[in-house]
């Protein structure tokens, strides 16, 4: 691996730019981070240049450890999105004065000089100022001066970004040839997902500071993981799948054997599904469809863009699917908000069926994309329709589900449940309740119906800074892992694994107990993506989160249950602590 | 018929880029009424000071640089812009460096201090100096004991136009570092180019007009302050007398001609120093493509 990132971090004024982001870069790898501004990108490229210092982690160049090590001696060439040329000097001076820094003789330097002049496709421009020069021939001297001292590591940050279309994609395959032909390990940032696609071998989604996904350009556009990424790539209609014990109301059924556990059993699963508008396909009728059906709808917005039309079809109630970015404020049982579905339709398409505003139309899915993320939508549960609306309108909760485009809706359901068979449907997603005295009981209620995760907020909560994850049993399952990777996507705050064990324990099981949080982190990066830091503590167990959790406010608790729907009643202290924090069971 | 006329003439006139008599004549007048000024207020003194200075004849005016008196003023201030201007663009670059390149607390204050010698009068900044280090001043004593001279002396004048002085190149390059950047030196550092290297061949080009206007109103300044060293000279002839006191001194003796010829040469200065700034403004816009 030539550029090796391990948990490097960064903030300003106590907000996390980078957050734990690990990554490695293979050697002659065109690597693209992208991200929407404000993500820690350029953070990120300027601490692996050495420009920054990173508050924590490790960088390492080609095996050799440069996290102390100053901009000057890490041998990486960097090009500025603003060129940064010495505007005093000329070009030739400009590409020569990394050698000149080095003492390099001058036969050498003019030889160097010529050979990057002819690489970048400016020969004979040497005695021009850099004010004489286009945008685009100036970058292409600040890449040719970044280049001359030979570095091993190429960094560019948002080179395009001041440059006009044309240019821009001139400049994009001079710096994709010029990189092929040096064979070296380069990292690009930009915000541009056409950019990325066309240059990257392989890209990195960062998003609030977290590396989200890594991977080759198909693989993100038609799998991602997360919604950010299936988002941000492109354009997509998330929507919310039920997945019932008749079988799945959006499509055809997942293999109903996948719901084996009695608990499972009980209530609807809802799963969060990408469709590109590309992967629509659009039908008179329901029998005409040759794909899956996902429901009637009318044409509400018809866009003419060249090579594609763009269509946006307004759902109706007689098709089965939920978008999950409508919110609703109504119980479960009250009528569907509209849905509206994104679709891109090419020129043949548009030919064989023709299509005016207003009309109608059937909608079939060639391929959904069901996003492996157990946070699909949020349901607040509460006694009354006062208390659900005050929990509905947490800031955070409401920043949360925004961030997640996702639903949130209400459900009011007595505390205890009259005995027998529950009249009401237990919620699907991840269940919302008030901290307190009643939490509990609420809790136990939940989980007795096989709700996981349930999220208690207390009513003043704060967005946190900083998750606390700890797994109450003895195993980390990987159901609250995938959860806590899940939620920390959408949360900017740095996480830690919290390992506690017996003060009265043996050095050997101490050491056992490091390993298996260190197990832990491995498996959250290897199934996830996920890196987290790992702290172990010696102490009674509720003493010592209860310890961690009030030494400082704005922090959350991510509880990993032992099994699917059990709490032990030891950790319900935890819940009903004023004030509170956030505590997500799962 | 004739009201058609009227207001076709005043849309045409209204028209921007026409020459009509009316807009002539507005140019004209505001032209004339700012040359006119301009004359009255600044080359009639300037006039007047090369005509008094030239009034007895070329020889006269020579003759007068030959007085003892009036060379050793000339010296003692060359002698003290030779210190103070030096030490002044020294503080100036680290001043502007710290505040346009760095975020930290007490900026604002830094900034505010750099501007008290603009806002206090200059006799103000000469007493300052004579309450500290005078006869009867908080280390009076202890400089009497150790036999220093601070106060009509050559340490209190160099003192009193270091103080007064000091603003003038860290206000030139403040704007001038914070609308530059740090880009440029970045982009060195990445290269391999150590601070100084850095420093030396990227940042002082960078900002070289700007540093060289600063220094020359640094230095006219310097040479021509009057307040802050008249209070801390003590006006001794051919000791303690610079250009100014003794442009002063010769002129309350009715020396007219050797007061306008002492002049003339602070004069010739502001003079240099116009020069210097048209010559750095045409630098500049010629740097930055034009």
């Amino acid at each position: 691996m030539s550029i090796t990132l391990d948990q490097v971090t960064k903030q300003y004024q106590g907000n996390p730019v980078v957050n734990d982001v690990s990554l490695a870069v293979a050697e002659g790898e065109f690597f693209v981070l992208l991200g929407p501004s404000g993500s820690g990108k350029s953070t990120l490229l300027r601490a692996i240049a050495g420009l920054t210092a990173a508050d924590h982690g490790r960088i390492t160049l080609f095996g050799r450890d440069v996290t102390q090590v100053s901009a000057r001696e890490r041998e990486v060439g960097f090009v500025f999105q603003n060129y940064a040329l010495f505007r005093h000097m000329t070009v030739g001076e400009n590409i020569e004065f990394a050698l000149r820094v080095r003492r390099v003789k001058p036969a050498e330097r003019a030889r160097r000089r010529k050979e990057l002049l002819d690489l970048i496709g400016l020969p004979g421009m040497d005695d021009r100022l850099p004010t004489q020069l286009s945008g685009g021939q100036q970058q292409r001297v600040a890449v040719a001066r970044a280049l001359a001292h030979k570095p091993k590591v190429l960094l560019l940050d948002e080179p395009f970004g001041a440059l006009d279309a044309k240019i821009r994609e001139e400049l994009r395959r001079t710096i994709r040839s010029v990189q092929r032909e040096l064979g070296i390990t380069t990292i690009l940032v930009t915000h541009d997902q056409e950019e990325a696609f066309a240059l990257g071998d392989r890209l990195g989604v960062m998003n609030l500071g977290r590396l989200l996904e890594t991977g080759r350009p198909t693989e993100l556009y038609t799998r991602p993981a997360t919604r950010f990424v299936a988002t941000f790539l492109g354009a997509a209609n998330l929507l919310l799948r039920r997945e019932a014990r008749s079988g799945s109301d959006l499509a055809p059924a997942r293999a109903e054997g996948e719901t084996d556990s009695p608990l499972r059993d009980r209530r609807d699963q809802e799963v969060v599904a990408m469709l590109r508008p590309e992967e629509a396909e659009l039908a008179p009728d329901r029998d005409a469809l040759l794909t899956a059906f996902l429901g009637y709808g009318h044409v509400e917005e018809l866009q003419f863009t060249g090579a594609l039309e763009r269509l946006r079809i307004r759902m109706g109630t007689e098709g089965a699917a939920r978008s999950s970015d409508s919110r609703s404020n109504e119980g479960e049982t009250s009528a569907m908000p509209p849905v509206w579905i994104d679709v891109t339709r090419t020129q043949p398409e548009q030919r064989a069926f023709p299509l005016a505003l207003g009309q109608r139309v059937a909608v079939g899915t060639r391929r959904i994309h069901v996003l492996p993320t157990p946070l699909s939508s949020f349901t607040a549960c509460a006694e009354s329709r006062d208390s659900a609306a005050i929990l509905m309108g947490n800031p955070w909760l409401v920043d949360l589900t925004i961030r997640m485009q996702t639903r949130l809706s209400a459900q009011v359901e007595p505390l205890v449940a009259d005995d027998g068979a529950d009249p009401v449907v237990a919620p699907a997603g991840v269940a919302v309740v008030t901290a307190g005295p009643d939490c509990p009981a609420r809790v136990r209620r939940l989980l007795a119906r096989g709700v996981t995760p349930v999220l208690c907020l207390p009513e003043d909560a704060a967005p946190p800074s900083r998750v606390i994850v700890h797994f109450a049993g003895q195993v980390a399952r990987r159901s609250t892992l995938a959860v806590t990777a899940s939620l920390l996507r959408h949360v900017p705050a740095e996480a830690v694994f919290l390992g506690i064990l017996p003060s009265d324990s043996s050095e050997r099981t101490r050491t056992a107990g490091l390993r298996q949080l260190l197990d832990v982190r491995s498996e959250a990066q290897a199934g996830h993506g996920l890196d987290v830091r790992t702290e172990l503590r010696l102490g009674e167990r509720i003493e010592e989160l209860l310890r961690e959790l009030e030494a400082q406010p704005g922090q959350m608790l991510i509880l990993g249950l032992p099994e699917p729907g059990s709490l032990p009643e030891s950790f319900e202290a935890l819940l009903t602590q004023s004030p509170g924090w956030p505590v997500l069971l799962a | 018929m004739v009201g058609i006329t009227a207001s076709s003439a005043a849309e045409i006139s209204a028209r921007p880029g026409r020459r009509t008599l009316t807009s002539v004549v507005i140019r004209w007048t505001f032209i004339g009424l700012s040359l006119g000024f301009l004359a009255a207020v600044l080359l009639a003194p300037l006039a007047a000071v090369f005509t008094t200075a030239l009034g007895e004849g070329v020889a006269a005016y020579f003759r007068s640089f030959a007085d003892a008196d009036t060379g050793a003023a000339i010296r003692l201030t060359l002698f003290t812009a030779a210190i103070v201007v030096p030490l002044n663009t020294i503080f100036g670059i680290c001043a502007a460096w710290a505040i346009a390149k760095f975020e930290f607390r007490g900026k604002t204050f830094l900034m505010t201090l750099i501007d008290l010698p603009f806002a206090v009068s200059p006799i103000v900044s000469g007493l300052v100096y004579v309450l500290l280090f005078g006869a009867q001043g908080w280390f009076g004593s202890w400089l009497l004991e150790h036999n220093i001279e601070v106060i009509f002396a050559l340490p209190g004048i160099i003192l009193a136009t270091l103080f007064v002085t000091f603003p003038y190149v860290a206000r030139e390059l403040i704007p001038l570092m914070e609308q530059l950047g740090n880009d440029e030196e970045e982009a060195a550092m990445t290269l391999g180019a150590s601070g100084l290297i850095t420093f030396l061949r990227v940042t002082l080009p960078k900002i070289r007009w700007g540093l060289i206007y600063g220094v020359i109103l640094c230095n006219a300044r310097a040479m021509g302050e009057f307040g802050a060293v008249s209070v801390v000279s003590g006006h001794i002839r051919g000791l303690t007398t610079t250009m100014p006191l003794h442009i002063e001194i010769l002129y309350n003796e009715y020396a007219f001609v050797g007061a306008f010829a002492v002049a003339s040469l602070l004069t010739l200065l502001a003079v240099i120093t116009l020069i210097v700034k048209s010559l750095m403004e045409w630098q500049a816009s010629r740097a930055s493509g034009n």
